[in-house]
């Protein structure tokens, strides 16, 4: 069973040193969504869980300063978790070296499974220092991968007129509290200042107006093109269903379109965004 | 509170033909913040900046806000009056109502609210200006020079000759350029290399000149006062120190037919060669593609064995050298424009009908210009490489790729109509009872005694002029049959022609876009390097430090050429005559407390200006992580600004608080 190797090797690293702390999920009851669980004590290791409620990216817990000040942190992530990982590291806010990066394989998280499981190419991490791997046939059974249907939801979405679509976001936004859970459970939401917080000029209408719901949720989406690494975490949270996925998918879809780019994929990759080439295209300027 | 003089300009009749200059006076005066608002013709003459002074000292202005021209043209201008006046340059804006409105709008009314819209938003920006100071940056008073044709050693010697280091890059073997194979040089007919090698022997000697020939500039790092320069120094295979230059090692070589480059394809050298006998260094250079001993690895080695100095190392290997500069001078000249064969770029398509490449007597005017040179592979004599027979007569076409927008380049070479007439000169001189005929579109002779130089050709010394296009060159019977128009007779012309000269465009030497992407100067779209203003700053670039001279700017004759280099080598003095340089503030600057350190900016600067950085306490503990400008390299383009997500970045001059202030004014 998985779950017994996690124990085994979180007690391991913890007793060894290689770890201050597992950064994992647990459980209060069986059924009941996993949450994380930092595990700082050897004879904690038996308190992790996993199973198809390990939703949460943990990824995201990394750029806590709380989490960071417990020390050299050991993190179990699933493969979409795992390209989160890889943008924090390119954007300088994790050295990979400082990390013990536990990958467990995973064929789908929710129950039924989440929309991007559907079309998930990454069941294995492949930048890990461990990776558990569930047996053979226990993988057969729940395996999935038409990765072409990546787009699929977005594709559908972008058939409906442009005023469809206007007014289908108009009532999600309509919906948002500017609760900022989106922002606070973003793996790449880590700003110290959120440009939604800036105040002279004061880019972003702070209160939950039409005007001031737009301008966030397209600001919000603009900062991760290119770096959203798909883990739908803010879809999860939105207390209101905001679609934020579809959102994410359009970015994602241009950078991929684009600049053949898909977030946290390769490591060695430099993002568009931030890479100055010669090379660059200028065909936008007339 | 804000004390802010606004001061229109009439621009003459520039600005005042379309906009009501009162009534915009009068309703600027009313702006909240404006303390006086005042007209005048000439804003930029000396009355015009005495009121702007007086204003600032009167009224004690805070902010000034001048409504005439664009920043590019005046900008300096105002804000030396306003620093004289004692108040803070960076404490001036200008409303742009000529370019961006008058030139553009002549609707009276709608150009007056436009020019009301411009100033109130420089009001506002100049509201939330701050006082800044430039920044200092040291200084290293060596230049460095690339190419070294005329321009590169009219530079090289005039910032030489005033005491100061220069590192002359050249890519070819030897200095000299286009110019040591011309033959005699227009108007005067003075022979090119008597009036070159002179300047090129001071070079090869000069203490103060450091002379890298074979060699490319490799990368640029650095920036205006403190460029750091790599230089590749191609494998020559001969060692510059031993040789002797005795020529041993090329009477030797058994490598005979590789056609000079110096000759332009009419003659040939050996394997191991100097381009020219009065070359510069006077030190062979082996050709790896044709010696036998370097393409095989074994073998031959004749040169080494008869080279007493043993100077010959065929273990040569190219070398990266480093040279600290404080100005960039680039003089990389011009190439032909490819007349038949394969066109580097799409929009050319070549003068297939006119045989060149097909036919041996079609030649163009470099090829002829080493024919008629007494250095030249026929000793001066002018022989057609067919046959090698005298031509009796020879048709010159001009504006073959120049002024063609269908087929060529849209720009005039320039220098076509001078050479093309010096050209019938010396065929006539040289062949009694020969024949010259050109082929013209315009005559353009502008210049101290160009014209009387293209008269006498005509009337002295007998050359044909035809005003119109030559269509077709076929070859019957051994005499090349150029079909023809004779506009001006408004008659078709055909001529039984021996030889054919194409005048043939001049364009940007290969290689000068790379190079001009390592030192961040511009080109238009001809590949042509861009100066910093087309009257007022010729020899500048845009890139500070980075100075332009020659045909790499645009097509220019020698007299031109050498001007312009003089003109940049005097620029580059004047910036080595001060203590040290300032650069305008306007740079990017990093909010720390902010920054996120994702360094996408650093990334993301196109000119390497923003470094990781660690802010410390006073006792250097260490806070964080973040990103920090680098004050002598960044060029203020706010790329940072637009990346930066959390609004870390800012350029001074243009926060993003005074944007939006600017925009706001609009909106109400």
């Amino acid at each position: 069973m998985i779950v017994d190797q996690l124990r085994e090797l979180c007690a391991r690293l913890l007793s060894e040193g290689t770890a201050q702390v597992v950064i994992g999920y647990g459980q209060a009851a069986p059924g009941k969504p996993a949450y994380p669980v930092f595990i700082r004590r050897a004879e904690d290791a038996d308190q992790l869980v996993w199973n198809d409620q390990c939703m949460t990216n943990l990824a995201a817990t990394l750029k806590r300063r709380e989490v960071k000040a417990l020390g050299k942190p050991a993190v179990i992530v699933k493969g979409c978790d795992e390209r989160a990982l890889i943008m924090l590291a390119k954007e300088s806010q994790i050295v990979r070296a400082n990390i013990y990066v536990i990958g467990v394989e995973c064929n789908g998280a929710g129950r039924p499974a989440m929309a991007k499981c559907a079309s998930c190419d990454v069941h294995v991490p492949r930048w890990t220092d461990t990776v558990i791997r569930e047996t053979e046939s226990q993988a057969a059974a729940v395996r999935t991968t038409p990765s072409s249907a990546r787009y699929a939801d977005l594709e559908a979405f972008m058939r409906k007129t442009p005023e469809a679509r206007l007014a289908f976001w108009r009532a999600e936004f309509g919906r948002c509290v500017k609760c900022y859970a989106c922002r606070q459970v973003c793996p790449l939401c880590y700003c110290e200042r959120c440009i939604a917080d800036k105040n002279r000029p004061c880019v972003i209408d702070t209160s939950a107006t039409p005007k001031g719901n737009f301008a966030w949720h397209i600001t919000r989406a603009f900062h991760l093109a290119a770096r959203c690494a798909g883990c739908d975490e803010c879809a999860r949270a939105c207390p209101a269903h905001i679609d934020l996925r579809l959102l994410n998918l359009a970015l994602a879809a241009a950078a991929e379109d684009h600049f053949g780019w898909r977030a946290g994929m390769d490591p060695e990759a430099e993002p568009p965004a931030g890479a100055y080439s010669l090379k660059d295209k200028e065909d936008f300027i007339g | 509170m804000a004390r802010i003089g606004v001061f229109t300009c009439w621009c003459g009749e520039n600005v005042a033909r379309h906009v009501d200059i009162e009534k915009v006076t009068e309703t600027v005066a009313q702006m909240p913040g404006v303390r006086c608002s005042i007209n005048y013709k000439y804003m930029c003459s000396d009355p015009g900046q005495a009121q702007i002074r007086d204003k600032i000292q009167s009224e004690r202005l805070t902010g000034l806000v001048v409504a005439s021209c664009s920043p590019h043209m005046h900008l300096k201008t105002f804000r030396k009056a306003a620093q004289t006046a004692g108040l803070n340059p960076y404490l001036v804006e200008m409303a742009n109502i000529r370019e961006h409105c008058s030139w553009v709008h002549h609707n009276r009314e709608e150009a007056t609210a436009k020019a009301l819209d411009l100033i109130r938003m420089s009001v506002e920006k100049v509201k939330r200006d701050h006082e800044l100071v430039p920044i200092r940056v040291p200084l290293t008073r060596r230049a460095l020079v690339i190419g070294g044709g005329v321009a590169g050693i009219q530079a090289a010697l005039d910032i030489a000759d005033a005491g100061h280091e220069v590192a002359l890059v050249e890519r070819e073997p030897s200095i000299g350029g286009k110019m040591a194979g011309l033959s005699e040089t227009f108007p005067t007919l003075d022979c090119s290399q008597c009036i070159l090698t002179p300047r090129m022997v001071e070079v090869g000697q000069h203490p103060n000149i450091k002379l890298y020939t074979y060699s490319e500039v490799e990368s640029v790092e650095g920036y205006v006062g403190n460029f750091k320069i790599t230089i590749r120094q191609k494998a020559r295979y001969v060692d510059m120190v031993k040789c002797t230059g005795c020529g041993d090692c090329w009477n030797s070589c058994p490598i005979k037919k590789n056609l000079s480059e110096f000759d332009c394809g009419m003659g040939f050298r050996k394997a191991i060669y100097i381009p020219f006998p009065q070359a510069v260094p006077a030190r062979p250079v082996i050709d790896r593609l044709a010696c036998t001993r370097l393409k095989r690895g074994t073998g031959c080695g004749l040169c080494e064995k008869k080279c007493q100095a043993k100077a010959i190392n065929f273990a040569d290997e190219d070398k990266l050298v480093v040279e600290q500069a404080g100005a960039v001078i680039v003089a990389t000249g011009y190439k032909l424009y490819n007349i038949a064969k394969e066109q580097d770029n799409a929009q050319l398509s070549g003068y297939g009908e006119y045989g060149y490449g097909k036919y041996k007597d079609v030649i163009d005017a470099l090829q002829f210009e080493r024919l008629v040179s007494a250095s030249g592979p026929t000793g001066g004599e002018i022989k057609r490489p067919s046959d090698g027979k005298i031509p009796q007569s020879v048709v010159f076409i001009k504006c073959v790729g120049s002024r063609d927008n269908a087929k060529g380049l849209a720009y005039c070479s320039k220098i076509c109509c001078m050479y093309t007439a010096k050209h019938t000169m010396l065929y006539k001189h040289k062949t009694p009872g020969g024949e010259a005929h050109v082929f013209y579109m315009d005559i353009r002779a502008g210049g101290k005694a160009y014209d009387e130089f293209v008269r006498r050709a005509i009337e002295q010394d007998g050359a044909k002029y035809y005003r119109g296009r030559v269509s077709k060159i076929t070859e019957e019977n051994g005499k090349l049959i150029v079909r023809g128009a004779d506009t001006l007779a408004g008659a078709p012309v055909t001529i039984e022609a021996d030889m054919v000269v194409l005048a043939v465009a001049m364009r940007p030497a290969d290689g000068v876009h790379a190079l001009a992407q390592k030192l961040n100067v511009g080109y238009d779209e001809f590949g042509f390097l861009s100066e910093s203003h087309p009257k007022l700053r010729p020899v500048e670039t845009n890139a500070a430090g980075v100075f332009i001279c020659g045909a790499c700017h645009a097509p220019k004759d020698i007299p031109e050429a050498v001007a312009q280099a003089s003109a940049a080598a005097g620029k580059t003095l004047v910036m080595f005559g001060r203590e040290e340089l300032t650069r305008e503030p306007e740079i990017a600057r990093i909010n720390e407390q902010t920054c996120a350190a994702c360094y996408t900016c650093v990334r993301g600067c196109p000119y390497t200006a923003i470094e990781r950085a660690e802010t410390l306490t006073p006792k250097g503990v260490h806070v964080k992580y973040t990103a920090r400008v680098n004050e002598g390299l960044c060029m203020g383009c706010g790329t940072c600004v637009a990346l930066c997500p959390s609004k870390s970045a800012e350029l001074e001059g243009f926060t993003e608080q005074q944007i939006y202030s600017m925009v706001e004014s609009l909106m109400t």
